[in-house]
């Protein structure tokens, strides 16, 4: 493979034939162009989905930074190109190219992708199908890039382990330079070997240096590593404080999902929420002062021109000086035509107080996320919010001028029933009756039910799926009721679930199901215009494992069985610093009913502070850290 | 007592920018042509009047939008400020605060009175090159498009949409000219006036040559009065 770039001609060739060419151009301001022969390692950052969604996605723009601030380092990026953009590529024998110098993605040293949710599997193979590489890490030889994964979806990679030569498990900042330089460092050495240097790098996972085994019944014994240097568990990569935020942000030529700066004010979630997996694997929380956070928005805006700043957490209002935070950036850009935007609000009057403060006269949406309709079910949960404060939230919502309010909430969590539909209704339909009577016709609310995911690392992992029965039947009742004037409603297919399911809870043994699935055409699993169900059906059919007497067979043994509490969870080798037991105590709760306090207000011992000792800096708002 | 505000005198400060865009940024709506200069004008600190309510806007206005696909090398932008800043202090703020293909060609000052750019502009001229083609088809095709009395295109949008125009009035001139290997070029002059706008990719599809890959660069647009800085440098005659 020349390492040449691809010559401006024959990517203009094919632009006017496309949807969207900028997409497929780069050019924007910001980017990076280094000179391919001044540094040792390149490195190409990949989000395997369209360059709109890549853009907005925080992780590579962190990356971005800190990688080309390296002298000896250069990382450029790459996004995979819609289907129209892929068929004329491979018509006209074009690999995937980076958007900086348009070379192809295969030339560079390290080819990191992120796999941050489960339906960007089939398209990470698509990529590396695009670049020209071998699909599966055995196949690539000393002279293909090293291919990384990380991202949230990395917290379970078994079923997507061998087509991946690492994952970084956690924290990439500190990891993924380490990687650069031990791939750097170890550049005479066989592929082989490279890939055993790793081993001693904290929070990196190289899963050919681990065998599953598994029981007469089918389930996973254990995963074992074949290598003394391979540790039996690994636990995440995490920063003791929050990253330098990344100042000069590109700034794309065209409009991306979030076309804004933004700065991450804090890292991690105190809340609890029991069906949440992002709440703990980010865990400790980490608050980046407000000092901190007041000049780099500042700096944000001078290097992008950008007129909207989004102030990143998993629960924004959780911010201890969340207040005064908000006081200093509306006065620091006073008068500048910069809006500041909050999301992740909970519920209560607090988050609506501040989203006033921000919103300065213009009243677009407001969001909610009950997850559940009933006051039992949001506690077993761990949603500590009563119908009766939601309401008098909502009221205040409309009170202060906004006309629409959407409510997320999850269906087929543990423990519902038809009462608990019967409860999203009735709540929609009071607050559709309250947002008309104060703010009268055009107000608007829309419904949103996700379908319940039992992933991995949480408190909800035993759980299983609800069937596809049960969750187009209520689907069905929500559908009935929740129409009208002034009331919209979105609701998920429930094969897009199932196999968002399937691919999070899985284990090795679906490598070759989604390989399969791949060659018969799955890719933007998440995407209704592109996705191909009908190829998974065939390769469940096709390719489920000899262990699995039937497609049928081993849907149910993923899917549709409570695991038992001791059993081996394919992901438990990685962990992520809550244990185990503390888990399994919060699953007893949930069962009781019982809430569990924000941590913030008392440490419950999940078990983060005991895994990273020495690691607790200022910047953590653990109690028991102090 | 209340203050009372202190009245500001209002400055018209109306600037117009002179520009080229090439290669990645030929590929943007001209929405998002639009925020890309805002997002420029704002690194450059040019103090750019913004609209009032809830939802400001920075008051800029194109003379005309680029077809997606199309560069340009003398587009025009009228942009409003709100101090006095010179033109010579908006063309040097602007330096480095650019992507990387759009470049500024001129700023001028503009009587603020004078009517809006797109109530001025009369055509525009467009260079089209083509590949995958032979000279003597993208000749037959042209020579076929002149000599129609009429050539009826479906509108592609707004009210009227799907009916039927006249393509052929709207092209004043349509001609092949020499281009680099391995292009075929093609040269034209579209009327452009408020209602009356033609489009080098309707002329592509009317000769049917829209398949094949292009360059297309709008090279001028001309203006009804020729405003000093903008186009004095040009030769008008090129028909």
């Amino acid at each position: 493979m020349t390492s040449d770039p691809i010559a401006w001609e024959q990517i203009e060739a094919l632009l006017h034939r496309v949807q969207k060419p900028a997409r497929y151009v780069g050019g924007e301001y910001n980017a990076v162009h280094k000179p391919w022969e001044s540094v040792a390692t390149r490195v190409c950052l990949a989000f395997p989905d369209v360059y709109e969604l890549g853009m907005s996605n925080f992780a590579l723009t962190i990356f971005y930074d800190l990688l080309n601030a390296q002298s000896d380092v250069l990382a450029e990026r790459t996004y995979l190109p819609a289907p129209d953009m892929m068929a004329l590529m491979r018509e006209a024998g074009l690999p995937l190219y980076t958007l900086e110098s348009y070379r192809p993605v295969a030339a560079f040293d390290i080819l990191a992708i992120s796999v941050a949710y489960e339906q960007l599997f089939t398209n990470a193979l698509t990529l590396l199908d695009m670049a020209g590489l071998p699909i599966r890490s055995a196949a690539r030889e000393d002279r293909h890039p090293l291919v990384v994964g990380g991202g949230h979806g990395a917290f379970n990679p078994e079923p997507i382990s061998d087509f991946f030569e690492v994952f970084v498990i956690g924290e990439a900042e500190e990891a993924l330079p380490a990687l650069v330089a031990a791939w750097q460092a170890s550049r005479a050495l066989p592929r082989e070997d490279r890939l055993h240097a790793l081993l001693p790098i904290e929070g990196l996972y190289v899963p050919r240096f681990y065998r599953p085994r598994y029981t007469a019944a089918g389930a996973l014994a254990a995963l074992e590593p074949t290598d003394p240097a391979a540790p039996p568990t690994l636990g995440k990569r995490l920063l003791p404080t929050l990253p330098p935020t990344p100042v000069r942000q590109l700034v794309p030529n065209v409009d991306t999902t979030h076309n804004r700066a933004v700065v991450e004010i804090q890292r991690g979630c105190t809340r609890g929420c029991r069906f949440c997996q992002a709440g703990i694997i980010t865990r400790p929380i980490r608050e980046r002062p407000v000092a901190e956070i007041v000049q780099a928005a500042a700096d944000i805006v001078d290097a992008t021109g950008y007129t909207e700043v989004a102030l990143l957490s998993l629960s924004s209002a959780d911010y201890s000086d969340i207040r005064l935070l908000l006081e200093q950036l509306t006065a620091q850009f006073a008068g500048q035509h910069v809006s500041i935007s909050l999301p992740s609000l909970r519920i209560d009057s607090f988050s609506v107080e501040l989203a006033d403060m921000l919103s300065q006269g213009r009243r677009s949406g407001f969001t909610f996320a009950p997850e559940a309709g009933a006051d039992a079910l949001r506690y077993r949960i761990n949603k500590a919010i009563s119908t009766e404060s939601l309401l008098q939230v909502a009221e205040d919502v409309f009170t202060r001028g906004w006309r629409t309010l959407k409510l997320y909430f999850m269906l087929g969590l543990p423990g519902e029933n038809d009462d608990d539909i019967a409860a999203i209704i009735d709540l929609a339909q009071q607050v559709r009756g309250m947002g008309r009577r104060i703010g009268g016709r055009k107000t608007e609310v829309h419904v949103s039910v996700n379908t319940f995911v039992p992933k991995p690392h949480t408190v909800f992992q035993w759980e299983a799926l609800a069937s596809a029965d049960l969750v187009e039947r209520r689907q069905m009742m929500l559908r009935e009721k929740l129409r009208g004037r002034g009331l919209a409603l979105s609701w998920n297919r429930y094969d897009i679930t199932r196999l968002e399911a399937l691919l999070a809870r899985g284990d090795r043994r679906l490598n070759a199901v989604v390989e399969r699935a791949w060659q018969l055409g799955a890719r933007f699993d998440a995407w209704d215009e592109w996705r191909n169900p009908l190829a998974w059906e065939q390769a469940f059919d096709e390719a489920h494992d000899a262990s699995f007497a039937s497609a049928e067979a081993m849907l149910d043994f993923y899917l549709y069985r409570p695991r038992p509490t001791d059993e081996v969870l394919p992901w438990e080798h990685l962990q992520s610093g809550v244990e185990k037991r503390f888990l399994q105590r919060d699953y007893q709760r949930s069962q009781a009913g019982e809430l569990l306090a924000d941590c913030r207000e008392g440490c419950h011992a999940c078990g983060i502070l005991q895994n990273y000792p020495g690691l607790w800096t200022d910047e953590w708002a653990c109690p028991g850290g102090k | 007592m209340e203050e009372l505000p202190i009245e500001k005198p209002k400055i018209q400060n109306r600037q117009r920018i002179t520009f080229a865009t090439a290669q990645t940024l030929a590929y943007v709506s001209v929405l998002e042509l639009g925020l890309v200069w805002e997002h420029a004008l704002r690194r450059a600190g040019a103090p750019v009047k913004y609209s009032q309510g809830f939802n400001p806007r920075p008051k800029m206005h194109f003379a005309a939008p680029l077809p997606v696909g199309c560069g340009c090398e003398a587009d025009l932008l009228d942009v409003w400020l709100t101090e006095s800043w010179t033109a010579a202090d908006t063309l040097a703020a602007l330096q480095g605060k650019t992507p990387p293909d759009l470049t500024v060609v001129t700023v001028a000052d503009v009587p603020p009175d004078e009517p809006a750019l797109s109530e001025q502009l009369v055509a525009a001229e467009y260079r089209v090159w083509l590949r995958d083609v032979t000279p003597a088809d993208v000749s037959a095709a042209v020579a076929a498009f002149l000599e129609a009395e009429a050539v009826m295109q479906p509108r592609r949008g707004g009210k009227h949409k799907g009916t039927p125009y006249d393509l052929r009035s709207l092209v004043q001139v349509l001609e092949v000219r020499p281009a680099p290997a391995p292009w075929i070029g093609l040269w034209m002059r579209l009327e452009a006036r408020v209602g009356a706008t033609g489009r080098p990719d309707e002329v592509l599809k009317a000769l049917k040559l829209a398949d094949s890959p292009r360059r297309c660069t709008r090279e001028r647009l001309i203006l009804e009065t020729p405003t000093p800085g903008a186009n004095e440098e040009k030769d008008l005659s090129t028909d």
